[in-house]
């Protein structure tokens, strides 16, 4: 055989290979699990007989013969022979680690290497509880002596399956070995559907890429005039014109995308064998596995992404012992997340493990001359773990060889900001930490909302566009509320607090004659806020285009576009402005906590339904809780206008007589407001407004929430943890009955 | 004219190799990934021979052998299946779906050359 | 014997600076721009150059001038540099001049700090100087932390 063909055959057999051999691994997980089914052993012994038989051809003696133990043992378990054993797993695991070796040996040189598998061939052929099997002397090839004529009728065979069905998962593309060489290797299949991969040079597809993003603006512009000269003829072209854009678009895209569980599917195995090394016992969850990168930034951001889940084992989680003394559940979490979000890709790491001492942080940082003590107190968390990111710096007791040199993460950092993304770390001490990627996707062509503000266009993006709500001039006043300082706009019971976008670019005020309010009910990081934009147009397929180095630091601004009559318009970033503005504030560790929560329930339901919840605040900040289902409004009254009826406090509120109750009275705690300004919750009792007077409003909030019940006090359900505080859960309805101010409600005519 | 072979196996590097060695033997070879893949090729394409590996994902030789004996064209077209000596009951199964000979691998070229020439002049 | 350098020329009020040619894309007039909020003002907006976004920087401001005088129609100067193109907003543009290293200077102590980063060598001309621009420097601002830092 040509020894060109042989060197390429011996390529695409390492990497077919390789890839047999995570499914391999995968396969073995599943089985240590106890989670196999049907097709787990088929799969395996599929795998290895594959590499046998390729490798014989081929000539590899030795990846043959180990091939062939294996080959065997997995025969004997697929058809039930031979048990599986505790060991079995392990070994296998071994197993494909050699096979792999030697795989790799091969890709380097061309040659199997000098890897001694005694041992380990001795432990396979145990666990076959068979002696050697004997290679039988079977004649190479032949002829049945019978002609089909012969053969009884054939059988009524299963339907002939029509369907197109791609036969083994679609192998992707393989990882573009950077900087890809412009071979082009072509495995089509004549007339039949079966694998079809071809390679092509990443810079063609780059090229590609850039024409049909050129192309998408051209067609903005056209279908912008061409509606506007409403030539019937012309508009018919147009439209086609859209739809072949558009699919081309798409088709485009797709050949540059790969599903990012391409970088995660060797993370099980990583995660087994670290969590073993370590002795902690770590339950891994991949989220999102479907979600699709770039190519490109999938190589770039494989390593930084492996460092990062071996540093949440190594450093995050905890061993069993010293998780239950925590009072945690002895098996650690770590889950993995990617999504889309504002024409990125977002990863998120959790570890429910110690979380980061943002002292510790601090301290270390003076120590190192990162920072001074003075400026220590002024920094946000968020930037205190920023900093161990800076070069030199880590905070592990010791260093380990398991993540290298203890952290790394600025090698991990670099990484990610070559390929334009970001990383950041929040933490909730003692409870879990997160590590946020976020990746631009390279060529982005997103839907988006085009607003005023201030005279200019921005572009929003859809995906981070909840709905939109429409408040006429004069309703602004009354739709508007505010909870302290802040305005907020109640959205169908819930608070969303809300931004100015003219305020947030620090833009000229409006006129006091501004017509309407246009509200775009956003969300990021989970949460959702509203932003007041001053008119909105249509919703468009921009092309998203990177902002120039200058002008790095705005968080706000995601990017920039053309519009179709040829003005540049900046893209929000709706997660920079909602951090900016710190609507956010708790939303990192809320979700965090909530993520964590919902994983661990998952298993043991208590039954703990989802309610939405209104907190405030009575007497030194010890926090309560209210179903936010029957709460009216949140008013605020003039300590005067309170007025005297019988023995209790009444306000006139909406044409009738709204009785106060003092929450804090029946509650026998120390109202620490001695305000002229008394705050009220107005609930709906049964039809009639009940004001309940509380110290602040602090927040809402929604989830499951578990309540240690307590019968003694009446109103009061029991207490649960909201936002990682004690908080009392109340029962309105019941302090209302309690204390007996019903008698005075609506009662219009008396007074 | 000629003669033209269809090769089914889920490993694309054995179907190189296959296609390689066919071909320079002077055939037209045709490639499919699994049964379902084959039968597909088959329902628009005319084959002289069909090679096919036995495990595969979707639907296996054995499986496909039975199928395509259920097809008018092809009930005497001449199928080989391959095989490996870890699996000895493999020829009396694929001997009584119709199959008519085998080849064990791991082979040499020269032996599948030899098998393909001594089947179609049959 | 010496290389001698083009470059392509501009005034800010009086004084002439200039580009090597090699590295100037095109030179433009007044384009219309789109103005980013919460930008360091030395940036005054991004322009559409034929599909690509290209940010706008105010050279005067960059070197501290005041404001142009009216009537002077500012021109676009678009430059290479290491992150992509830029455009350099000036008031007027000048000849391609050639230089020899023999008319180079060092530039002159009368320079104040800030703008020592922003020019690079100096050349005699017939009766004028002629300051090569610094263009990494030209981009090397702060970035404001407006655009970035929590806001409460």
């Amino acid at each position: 055989m040509a020894t060109d063909l042989q060197t390429q055959l011996i390529h695409d057999l390492v990497e077919e290979s390789v890839e047999g051999l995570d499914q391999f691994d995968s396969e073995v997980l599943a089985l240590e699990k106890g989670e196999s089914g049907p097709d787990t052993l088929n799969t395996m012994f599929r795998v290895i007989h594959s590499l046998k038989g390729t490798s014989g051809c081929l000539g590899l003696g030795r990846i043959e013969s180990l091939a062939h133990v294996g080959e065997n043992l997995l025969s004997l378990l697929r058809e039930g022979k031979v048990e599986a054993q505790p060991r079995t797993t392990s070994t296998l695991l071994r197993y494909s680690d050699a096979l792999r070796a030697m795989l790799h040996s091969l890709g380097l040189d061309g040659k199997e290497g000098e890897h001694d598998h005694a041992q380990l061939v001795a432990d396979l052929t145990a666990l076959s509880n068979l002696g050697e099997n004997p290679q039988g002397q079977a004649e190479a090839a032949g002829l049945f002596e019978d002609l089909p004529e012969d053969l009884p009728a054939p059988t009524p065979a299963a339907p002939v399956s029509a369907a197109v069905v791609p036969p083994a998962p679609a192998a992707p593309v393989g990882p573009a070995n950077p900087p890809a060489r412009a071979q082009e290797k072509a495995a089509v299949v004549s007339g039949g559907i079966a694998e079809t991969a071809i390679r092509v040079d990443v810079g063609q597809l780059d090229s590609l890429m850039d024409l049909v993003g050129e192309l998408v603006l051209a067609r903005n512009q056209i279908l912008q005039f061409a509606g506007r000269l409403a030539e019937p003829t012309l508009l018919n072209a147009t439209q086609r014109l859209n739809i072949i854009t558009t699919k081309l678009q798409e088709n485009v895209m797709k050949t540059r995308m790969q599903p990012i569980s391409n970088v995660w599917s060797k993370f099980p195995r990583i995660v087994r064998d670290l969590s073993r090394e370590l002795g902690k016992r770590v339950n891994l969850v991949m989220e999102g596995r479907e979600t699709e990168l770039d190519r490109t930034i999938i190589e770039a951001v494989k390593d930084p992404l492996t460092h990062l889940v071996r540093n949440a084992i190594d450093h995050g989680l905890e061993t069993p012992g010293v998780r239950s003394a925590a009072g945690k559940p002895e098996e650690g979490l770590l889950r993995l997340r990617a999504f889309h979000e504002s024409g990125h890709v977002n990863i998120e790491i959790l570890d429910d493990g110690s979380g980061i001492s943002r002292d510790r942080v601090v301290q270390k940082a003076i120590q190192k001359g990162l920072l001074h003590a003075d400026q220590a107190s002024r920094l946000a968390d968020r930037e205190v773990y920023a900093l161990l990111f800076a070069p030199g710096f880590s905070t592990a007791e010791k260093v380990t060889n398991i993540s290298g040199r203890g952290v790394g993460l600025d090698v991990v950092k670099k990484n990610i900001e070559k390929i334009g993304g970001s990383v950041d770390i929040q933490s909730d001490p003692g409870r879990s930490t997160t590590i946020r990627v976020k990746i631009p996707l390279t060529l982005a062509i997103i839907p988006a909302l085009i607003i005023n503000c201030a005279g200019s266009r921005y572009a929003t993006p859809q995906a981070s566009l909840v709905e939109l709500v429409l408040i006429e001039n004069g309703q602004a006043a009354r739709a508007i509320e505010y909870v302290d300082t802040s305005p907020v706009y109640r959205l169908r019971g819930s608070l969303l607090p809300l931004l100015s976008l003219r305020e947030q670019l620090e833009l000229e005020r409006a006129a006091e004659s501004q017509e309407a309010v246009y509200l775009l009910v956003l969300q990021a990081e989970g949460k959702q806020f509203g932003l007041m934009v001053d008119g909105i147009h249509d919703t468009e397929e921009i092309v998203v285009k990177p902002l120039g180095k200058e002008l790095n630091g705005l968080s706000v601004f995601a990017g920039a576009t053309i519009m179709g009559d040829g003005r540049v318009a900046l893209i929000l970033d709706v997660l920079g402005v909602a951090r900016r503005a710190c609507v956010l504030d708790h939303a990192g560790r809320d979700e965090a906590a909530k993520g964590i929560a919902e994983i661990r329930n998952s298993d043991n339901r208590e039954g703990g339904t989802r309610q939405s919840l209104l907190l405030f605040a009575i007497g030194g900040d010890q926090p309560a809780a209210i179903p936010l289902s029957h709460v009216a409004r949140l008013e605020e009254f003039a300590a005067s206008a309170v007025e005297k009826a019988a023995n209790a406090e009444v306000v006139q509120y909406r044409g009738q007589i709204m009785p106060l109750l003092h929450v804090g009275r029946v509650l026998a705690r120390e109202s620490s407001s001695a305000d002229e300004t008394v705050r009220v919750v107005v609930y709906n009792h049964r039809g009639v407004n009940i004001g309940l007077v509380v110290d602040r409003v602090l927040d809402t909030v929604d989830g499951v929430f578990s309540i240690q019940r307590c019968m003694d006090r009446p109103g009061v359900l029991g207490s649960g943890v909201v936002q990682h505080r004690v908080t009392d859960f109340l029962d309105p309805d019941a302090l209302i009955r309690a204390s007996g101010v019903i008698e005075f409600a609506g009662a219009g005519e008396r007074l | 004219m000629p003669k033209t072979i269809l090769t089914v196996d889920d490993a694309a590097t054995m179907r190189k190799l296959i296609v390689f060695t066919l071909k320079g033997a002077g055939y037209e070879v045709l490639e499919a990934a699994d049964g379902v893949a084959g039968l597909q090729v088959l329902s628009t394409r005319a084959a002289d021979l069909i090679i096919t590996d036995i495990n595969m994902p979707q639907m296996g030789g054995i499986e496909l052998t039975r199928n395509v004996r259920q097809m008018p064209q092809h009930r005497t077209t001449p199928i080989l299946v391959i095989t490996t000596e870890s699996e000895p009951d493999v020829k009396a199964r694929a001997k009584a779906v119709g199959a008519t000979g085998w080849i064990v691998k791991p082979f040499q070229p020269a032996q599948l050359v030899d098998i393909v020439k001594r089947v179609l002049k049959a | 014997m010496s290389q001698p350098k083009q470059f392509c020329t501009f005034y800010l009020g009086a004084a002439l600076f200039g580009v090597e040619v090699t590295r100037v894309q095109e030179v433009i007039r007044y384009q219309e721009m789109t103005e980013v909020p919460l930008a360091p003002a030395v940036v005054r907006g991004l322009i559409n150059l034929r599909g690509s976004i290209v940010s706008c920087i105010d050279l005067r401001r960059r070197f501290g001038m005041g404001p142009a005088p009216e009537g002077v129609l500012a021109s676009n100067v678009v430059t290479q540099t290491a992150g992509g193109l830029v455009s350099l907003q000036v008031d007027r543009i000048g000849d391609v001049v050639e230089v020899t290293e023999e008319s180079q200077e060092a530039p002159p102590d009368t320079l104040r700090g800030a703008a020592r980063k922003l020019i690079g060598h100096v050349y005699k001309l017939n009766g004028s100087l002629l300051r090569s621009l610094n263009v990494e420097g030209v981009l090397d601002f702060e970035s404001s932390t407006r655009g970035s830092s929590p806001q409460n």
